[in-house]
């Protein structure tokens, strides 16, 4: 059983409390528009879930990454990094909803929703049992629907909702079918046992098994925003309010990770399948499809939408080489945490810049270096940082990334070609990176320097301090990484 | 006796050494900030943080006196290796310390020669950046760390030489108009920080392979780490890969030094404002090169024990530094600008220090060199720091950079007469009362007794550059203060500008160095032991370099010059004697008239006329390196850039990823239809490489 002073069920109490109290609070009120009000509630709870999390951490309440557990849940520092991962993006969005959401209605459903769907994402890390992820799965998905469509006479917010709304259910229903067959399989739906009926599984049932397997895929990678099962996230990306674009991007995207790594990686290993080879190719597909489809881009919000689709490409190559290199899933996992802050700033920035300008367009851009020269630094440092420009932190994660494929090489002949495909998506990236920082930087003549949204300005220093420092100085999370990331071995089954 | 741990360096102690070089950089971060307040204040910020942080170096003195040293790191990069670190030997803590108290006066400086720029936090920031890299420098315990520093400092310079970027006529260097070789011999103040920035670049691409190479085989940048083990030394030496590696190393010491043939950046460095030239050349920048090779030098000669014999290294660098030596001073003789006679100066006696660091590898008494290289470096940053302030009032009052426009200032500028006396008086090595006599005469003394086969020329050039050095510090004393006044002056006065000593704040700190000059030079000689003693100790402890045996005890020579060799005290005076002898003829005596004198025969006026064009060096430079590689980039960029580039690889790659966006963007078609046909469409393809 689970302590009741265990990290997850800690985190639903306080996140859950506030999470349901705010509405309730709202209509006691009985007014409207005092967004600040809840915004700082909100921000509250996230900032002691941190605190917990922390924590627990330093005070070694958490067991090392452990996967599996009897329990549903369990309080391991694999659940915890991505905890902390998530919780930082979830304080990003609602700092930046401080100032974006000023104009809008019901701002306590709004926090509320966030909220939720944030113990959702931090459950799906937590979960050991394919029900109770499938729970958490739902409860990190259905806010988002909500949040995307949140500006209701907004069209394209309309329609990024609508198709956000239809892909999710599809691909929870190909995991529910997953998970159905892996139980038809195996008599159970914890991880730990499913993994263990797997590797005793009669040979004659292997199509089913990669089937399941397959579906998770599918499922996860629907979030992921693996390309092929990508299509919808341009859209919604774009349509949705920017604030929950980086809440989608940079968090949601980052559960689906948790999840592949605990189902998909750890029962391909014990089904002993080739599958380094389906997720290798998903891998470079995924980047150049992102990469190439960006560079044309004209909206900036699309743009960092197909970049962040090629930056799953990067992730997918630790998880891909992990069996044959230590490093890959410590690559995999730093470069998570390190997307998780870099898109998050530059999702919140640009919700900075429509609140202030209201401009999208890449043209539009011009001179923003001078009229709002604090936003632009960030979004500066946040674009370099995931092109991977030394000193930045976004150039350690991507140097362990394509150092683990060059590691695997030694076993696995053609992982070598992964970190070339990463190396050379890297360097087109920088295109449509260095494109925006000329039009800021370079272009337009002498604008004025407008008003720069306080709350938006704390998102960016907190950014840039990170990227920056760790960039330079980057033992400590290298270090927090490896302690976090699961030994990948069959010794370790259960 | 040495304290090493690995941890976070929070003891008393060696937080002093942080500080040293964590203080200037601190400083350099809020001086912006305080700027947008009040422009005075940062002034008073920068010298209260060169204050502190000179006091950080004094704090770590009693240690070095001892013989102890701190050595501090912390894990930069664990995966590959890297750590940082401070390491306070007596080595660095007295360099820290020249560093630092030199950079304070120069700070104090400061506030009176840049009073009322308007662009005065812009200089107050990358002074104090230029101090923070260069103790990094002094203080690091490895090489890449010390590159780090080496860096910063070539940036600071770049910046600092250019800081008129407006390029307005009075900050140019050189005579306008004037031709060598066809080409221009006048700099605009951003061509110079560019030359600087450029030709140093080419001695610190040098350093970096150096450096590389040594962790090729070593794996580690460290010098603890090099000292304490020479197996990476007996297999680069196996592969003949050491001395190239440590010469390479050199190489950025002979760019960062303007040693010979990287030493025409230094001439155009003057366009910087004057309290910058004194910090580059008494404290941060060129002494960086001769640190270096006293931070390596003794790795290298300490090698000699395990029977690796690098001898090629220290006879280039011993070469290297005469021929700068010689060559410098003699342009030195000629050049009527001020500030440029004594950034000649500044090379050629940079050269000295550079010879005796070198012949020290060469001769049986490492110690002796090292510490007469490392002691003129003492006694030159303290009188070239003064000098190069009293020249900086010169300019500040006379409004011009030429000698020629100066003449009979000795009655209005009392101080500064006196005191650029005293300081020429070290320049010179004026016998037993002025530091850089008692510093050269090591040099000398170190050269004559090494044994090596060069020694004797060695010391013939070292000989003659020290005449040549009391000729033309007379001759700028002579026209400067002495004579009548030039037709500049007189105008000046007649439009009404009184000739004035300088304020206060800027005669009081070169009036503190010249002082010592003298005051130490006093007590030179026995400084001289104690420095030669600390180091014997320093080399025995840390490298196992035991002097071979004791000094013969000189009968010619009178009890308070004992220990002096005597050849070496003999040539020193008559070098000065005649060099100052026949300084006075021309400049001070004005008996013979130098112009008359250059023009009396064909072979002097071509001798003068050589030297003048500066051995058409650096026209040779330009023509090599700049006009002719700009001939060849215009020939590609006509021939290859606009048709193959262009036309070719350009819009073809352009067109080709433009083809490959728009055919993923069809893909994009909106409709949700055919979205849900490509994910199904992809749960297939996935399963299918499964099955695979």
């Amino acid at each position: 059983m689970l302590e009741i002073t265990s990290t997850p069920l800690v985190l639903i109490a306080i996140l859950g409390t506030v999470g349901v109290a705010l509405p309730i609070i709202s209509i006691a009120r009985k007014e409207k528009g005092s967004n600040s009000f809840y915004a700082v509630i909100a921000f509250a709870a996230l900032i002691v879930s941190m605190g917990y999390v922390g924590y627990q951490f330093v005070s070694d309440h958490v067991v090392p990454s452990a996967l599996f557990s009897e329990d549903v849940l369990v309080d391991d520092a694999f659940g915890g990094f991505f905890a902390l991962a998530l919780l930082i993006v979830a304080v990003f969005t609602t700092v930046g909803s401080f100032n974006y959401m000023r104009r809008h209605n019901s701002p306590a459903v709004y926090y509320s929703l966030i909220l939720l769907s944030t113990i959702g994402m931090v459950l799906v890390a937590y979960s050991t049992d394919l029900v109770m992820l499938f729970v958490a799965w739902e409860l990190m998905s259905i806010p988002t629907y909500v949040l995307v469509g949140f500006m209701k006479r907004n069209p394209s917010s309309n329609e990024a909702a609508l198709k956000y709304f239809l892909f999710g259910a599809l691909s929870s229903a190909v995991i529910v079918y997953g998970i159905s067959l892996s139980y038809g399989l195996t008599g159970s739906t914890n991880i730990g046992e499913v993994i263990r009926g797997y590797a005793a599984l009669d040979p004659s049932l292997y199509p089913l098994a990669l089937l399941s397997v397959g579906m998770f895929i599918a499922g996860f990678g629907f979030k992921m925003g693996l390309v092929p099962f990508h299509q919808w996230l341009p859209d919604t990306y774009e349509g949705a309010p920017p604030t929950i674009t980086a809440l989608l991007a940079a968090a949601t995207k980052k559960a689906g990770f948790a999840a592949t790594i605990r189902i998909v990686v750890m029962g391909t290993v014990a089904l002993n399948v080739d599958w380094t080879l389906a997720l290798g190719i998903l891998a470079v597909m995924t980047m150049t499809v992102g990469n190439v489809a960006a560079i044309m881009q004209k909206n900036i919000s699309r743009m960092l939408a197909y970049s962040s689709i090629a930056h799953a490409g990067y992730i997918l190559i630790g998880l891909a080489v992990a069996p044959h290199s230590s490093l890959g899933l410590q690559g995999s996992l730093y470069q998570i945490l390190n997307h998780a802050v870099m898109k998050g700033a530059a999702f919140i920035a640009i919700a900075g810049i429509v609140t202030t300008l209201a401009v999208t367009h890449i043209d539009k851009l011009k001179g923003l270096g001078r009229r709002m020269p604090i936003t632009s630094l960030g979004i500066v440092i946040s674009l370099f940082a995931l092109a991977g420009v030394p000193p930045l932190a976004g150039f350690w994660s991507k140097v362990l990334l394509f150092g683990s494929a060059l590691d695997a090489s030694a076993t696995l002949g053609w992982a070598s070609w992964l970190a070339i495909a990463g190396v050379l998506n890297s360097a087109l990236s920088l295109a449509y990176y260095g494109w925006i920082t000329r039009k800021m930087y370079f272009e337009g003549e002498k604008e004025k320097r407008v008003k720069e949204p306080k709350s938006v300005i704390g998102v960016m220093v907190f950014s840039m301090i990170f990227l920056v420092g760790f960039g330079v100085y980057p033992e400590p999370i290298l270090q927090f990484v490896e302690f976090a990331t699961p030994v990948l071995s069959l010794g370790l089954m259960p | 006796m040495a304290t090493e741990a690995v941890g976070l360096p929070f003891e008393a102690t060696s937080t002093a050494a942080w500080l040293v070089w964590i203080l200037p950089f601190a400083a350099a971060m809020i001086i912006p900030g305080i700027g947008k307040l009040s422009k005075q204040a940062t002034g008073y910020a920068a010298v209260g943080f060169a204050l502190m942080s000179a006091l950080s170096a004094a704090s770590l003195l009693p240690l070095a006196i001892e013989g102890s040293e701190i050595h501090k790191q912390i894990t930069w990069i664990e995966a590959i290796g890297l750590k940082g670190g401070v390491l306070a030997d007596p080595l660095s803590v007295i360099m820290a310390n020249v560093v630092g108290w030199i950079s304070f006066l120069i700070m104090i400086y400061s506030t009176g020669y840049m009073k009322g720029d308007k662009d005065i936090t812009r200089f107050w920031f990358w002074m104090m950046f230029f101090i923070g890299s260069m103790q990094l420098i002094v203080l690091s315990d490895n090489l890449l760390q010390v590159f780090f520093g080496w860096e910063g400092v070539g940036l600071a310079s770049y910046a600092l030489i250019s800081f008129w970027y407006r390029d307005k006529k009075k900050d140019h260097v050189g005579q306008e108009g004037r031709t060598v070789l066809g080409l221009l011999d006048y700099y605009a103040p951003t061509h110079a920080g560019m030359k600087a920035f450029i030709m140093t670049k080419v001695g610190d691409v040098m350093m970096i392979a150096g450096m590389l190479l040594i962790f090729l085989y070593a794996g580690t940048f460290g010098f603890k780490e090099l000292m304490g083990g020479t197996e990476w030394a007996v297999a680069m030496n196996a592969e003949g890969m050491l001395v190239p590696a440590f010469v390479l190393l050199f190489g950025g010491a002979i760019g960062k030094s303007a040693q010979f043939p990287l030493n025409e950046w230094l001439l155009e460095a003057m366009t910087g404002p004057t309290a910058v030239s004194a910090l580059i050349h008494a404290a941060t920048m060129v002494k960086a090169g001769v640190f270096l090779v006293a931070r390596i030098g003794p790795i290298v000669f300490a090698l000699g024990a395990a029977g690796i014999m690098a001898d090629q290294f220290f006879e280039i660098v011993a070469w290297i530094g005469a021929i700068t030596a010689l060559l410098l001073a003699t342009q030195g003789m000629v050049n009527p600008e001020i500030k440029k006679v004594l950034a000649y100066s500044t090379g050629s006696q940079i050269g000295y220090m550079m010879m005796a660091l070198g012949i020290a590898g060469l001769s049986h008494q490492y110690v002796d060199g090292y510490t007469a290289g490392f002691f003129h470096l003492i006694s030159h940053a303290m009188f070239k720091a003064s000098l190069f302030m009293a020249a900086g009032s010169l300019l500040h009052v006379v409004g011009s950079r030429f000698m020629t426009d100066m003449g009979g200032l000795r009655k209005q500028m009392r101080k500064t007469y006196a005191f650029m006396w005293a300081a020429g008086l070290g320049l010179m090595g004026a016998p037993f009362i002025t530091t850089g006599f008692w510093s050269k005469d090591a040099i000398f003394a170190s050269v004559y007794t090494s044994g090596n086969e060069w020694a004797l020329p060695l010391f013939a050039i070292a000989v003659l550059t020290a005449v040549i050095t009391a000729f033309y510090t007379t001759r700028m004393i002579g026209m400067v203060f002495f004579g009548n006044k030039s037709r500049h002056i007189q105008k000046m006065e007649e439009e009404g500008h009184h000739i004035h000593e300088a304020s206060l704040s800027m005669w009081v700190p070169y009036g503190i160095l010249a002082v010592l000059t003298i005051g130490i030079g006093l007590i030179g000689l026995s400084t001289e032991h104690g420095l030669h003693h600390m180091f014997e100790v320093y080399l025995g402890d840390s490298f196992g370099i035991h002097s071979g045996y004791a000094k013969p005890e000189s009968t010619v020579l009178p009890e308070f010059l004992q220990g002096v060799n005597p050849v070496a005290l003999g040539a020193s005076l008559v070098a000065f004697a005649v060099g100052i002898g026949l300084g006075y003829t021309f400049y001070i005596g004005r008996w013979v008239d130098p112009v008359r004198f250059v023009n009396s025969n064909i072979f002097f006026y071509a001798i003068h006329k050589v030297i003048l064009n500066r051995w058409y060096l650096n026209a040779m430079v330009y023509w090599c390196f700049v006009v002719a590689p700009l001939w060849l980039a215009r020939g590609v960029f006509r021939y290859f850039e606009k048709t193959a580039m262009d036309y070719g690889m350009n819009d073809g790659f352009q067109k080709a990823t433009a083809w490959g966006a728009r055919v993923v963007q069809g893909t994009q078609t909106g409709v949700s239809q055919s979205y849900l046909f490509v994910f199904g469409a992809g749960l297939l393809f996935v399963v299918l490489i499964l099955l695979m």
